[in-house]
């Protein structure tokens, strides 16, 4: 028993590194069946009238952006695809090149013009008390959009949405952490009633289920959630723009799922040494 | 072949494109900070350490910058002397928005003056960090803080919150019998009403006694104690599906990483010699792309390393 207790922990590193290795090269996909809170964010989007303003907050960074930015991007080749008009905010300082690097490649796929059918009003700082101020007044928060910095009348879409959040039609975040959905539905979600997306990380998902489907309508959860999404966006997106996309999610989840099983072993085999050395001791 | 060789047809060395294909040197990057962060699973080595502080340098360049541009230039310098700024304001009688409020520009310079003023009061912390001047802005922004967070919170994390999830679930219009749920071609078990009034006891069940389990100041007698137990059973399975959903995302994480890596094996970014057109790379190509290459630098000067150590313990 003392071997197993002096087992270099390093070797179930190399074995899950060599098995998620082994199973990305072999490049294996399958698809998903799309859970409930995946349809109700898709079919949220997908009910707005053409033309409907929607904010998208980009509230992540580089360390979550494997999990948020494919939802990301299907979100707004969903929003486009629909002809939805994006206004396109930041809570998070390293979210900004994302966005801009998304736009840059998806924007023209759907002829959209920028400051007609989206605009950028980039990092705002202060947290939720940004995210106050941004519904309270989206003219005193962001007075210059971000890209070419023209002033918040001179832009068309600016002034079709107004000073308040009653002329967005829905609110959408990719939210890492804090601050993210959670200070979403305080700030903006409970105060003005506007209705609420997110796409979140892992780490955040078990928070969100007690607060769908009332004060949110739908949700995007970690890496499933972002395969599932592309599955369904796939349908509406521009001549297969969100293919590669899609397969590249769903063969990453068939890799997830077996480092989950071999998790699952992992724990059982600890729980057997465990209780096998407890009993003899 | 190990790992699948991708047609990419070419490779800018260096490219600022955030559209294009990637370069090769942000390849090359990319591959060894990759694979310097994970070889710290190893063991504490140069390349992790390298990793770790370049990290921490341009993270802290890279916010500083941003802080710098929206926290100070475009608040104090665009807002007051910027086109269409508050001073230019004042010259033509033009009116300032605050808040949603129109104010007077002379009234936006005054409050934009005291938010400047406690700024730099707090910031007098490094000077004199137990004076009374740095407290007042601190006092402020706790005072404010708290004042927002509390009518928001209280709104949706406590009215609207409890309130929804007591409703009568005969408001839930999404709710079927067993028969006409079976009858669809696709169904959800959530929208069994039997299945949803389930769910809403063991809910009810689980918030009262996890909240049992934390009541001290009572005797434990046999029944809170009983009570304790389902609420311990039912915060063990909470930290579970945590625990869970905390293993997929770093899980996504380290899969992304490895999926990524893999794009740059493709014979475009391998540092050998280009093949003629229709040949195929060929083992030294794929050799010779950044992240096996690299891989095997770290791993060769790993080794070295150990080996050198073992032969001066040996010598000693």
């Amino acid at each position: 028993m003392a071997s197993v207790h002096d087992f270099d922990r390093r070797w179930i590193f190399l074995i899950m590194g060599l098995l998620v290795v082994g199973l990305v090269a072999a490049g294996i996909s399958a698809p998903m069946p799309v859970s409930e809170y995946v349809d109700s964010y898709f079919a949220t989007i997908d009910k707005l009238p053409e033309g409907s303003i929607v904010m998208v907050s980009a509230d992540f960074d580089p360390a979550s952006a494997a999990e948020l930015l494919p939802m990301y991007t299907g979100t707004i080749h969903h929003l486009l695809a629909k002809k939805m008009r994006i206004v396109n905010v930041c809570t998070w300082p390293a979210a900004p090149p994302y966005t801009a690097s998304r736009f840059a490649e998806i924007a023209p796929m759907y002829d959209a013009v920028y400051g007609e059918d989206w605009v950028e009003l980039g990092f705002l700082p202060g947290d939720d008390v940004a995210m106050g101020t941004i519904g309270q007044s989206l003219r005193s928060a962001y007075p210059r959009e971000t890209k070419n910095n023209m002033a918040y009348d001179d832009v068309p879409l600016l002034r079709d949405c107004g000073d308040s959040m009653g002329n967005i039609e829905l609110l959408i975040t990719m939210s890492a952490g804090y601050p993210g959905i959670l200070e979403w539905i305080a700030q903006v979600g409970g105060r003005y009633e506007i209705e609420l997306l997110a796409g979140t990380t892992a780490v955040q998902t078990p928070d969100l289920f007690a607060f769908y489907p009332s004060q949110l309508s739908g949700f995007l959860g970690a890496a499933t959630g972002a395969t599932q999404y592309l599955q369904l966006v796939d349908d509406v997106a521009i001549d297969g723009s969100v293919t590669a996309d899609k397969e590249t999610q769903q063969s990453r989840m068939l890799v997830q799922t077996w480092a989950h099983y071999f998790m699952i072993l992992l724990i059982i085999v600890g729980n057997v040494i465990y209780f096998t050395g407890r009993k003899s001791s | 072949m190990f790992l699948a060789l991708q047609d990419v047809a070419s490779a800018p060395w260096f490219s600022l494109d955030l559209t294009g294909t990637p370069d090769i040197s942000g390849a090359i990057l990319y591959c060894f900070f990759t694979l310097a962060v994970f070889s710290f699973l190893y063991k504490d080595n140069p390349f992790y350490k390298l990793a770790e502080h370049v990290f921490v340098g341009l993270g802290t360049a890279y916010f500083t910058l941003q802080y710098y541009d929206e926290g100070i230039l475009q608040p104090v310098y665009e807002y007051l002397f910027g086109e269409g700024g508050v001073i230019e304001k004042m010259e033509t009688s033009g009116i300032v928005e605050i808040g949603g409020y129109s104010v007077d520009p002379v009234m936006a310079l005054v409050f934009r003056g005291i938010a400047g003023l406690l700024a730099v009061m707090l910031v007098m912390r490094l000077f004199a960090p137990n004076s009374w001047m740095p407290r007042l802005p601190l006092a402020v922004m706790v005072g404010v803080y708290a004042a927002l967070k509390m009518t928001g919170e209280t709104q949706s994390k406590l009215v609207l919150f409890v309130g929804n999830m007591f409703k009568d679930p005969i408001t839930n219009s999404n709710l079927l019998s067993w028969s006409e749920l079976t009858a669809q071609p696709s169904w959800r078990i959530e929208n069994w009403e039997a299945f949803f009034v389930f769910s809403k006891i063991v809910f009810f069940v689980g918030l009262l006694s996890a909240l049992t389990h934390f009541i001290f100041t009572y005797r434990r007698t046999k029944v809170l104690a009983g009570i304790s137990k389902v609420g311990v059973i039912t915060l063990m399975i909470t930290f579970g599906a945590m625990f869970g959903f905390t293993v997929l995302g770093r899980i996504a994480l380290l899969i992304e990483r490895v999926d990524e890596m893999k794009s740059y094996t493709a014979s475009a970014y391998s540092l050998g010699p280009a093949p003629a057109a229709g040949q195929d790379p060929g083992v030294l190509s794929l050799m010779l792309t950044p992240p096996i290459l690299i891989s095997v630098i770290i791993i060769a000067v790993l080794a070295l390393g150990i080996g050198i150590k073992k032969d001066g313990r040996a010598n000693a």
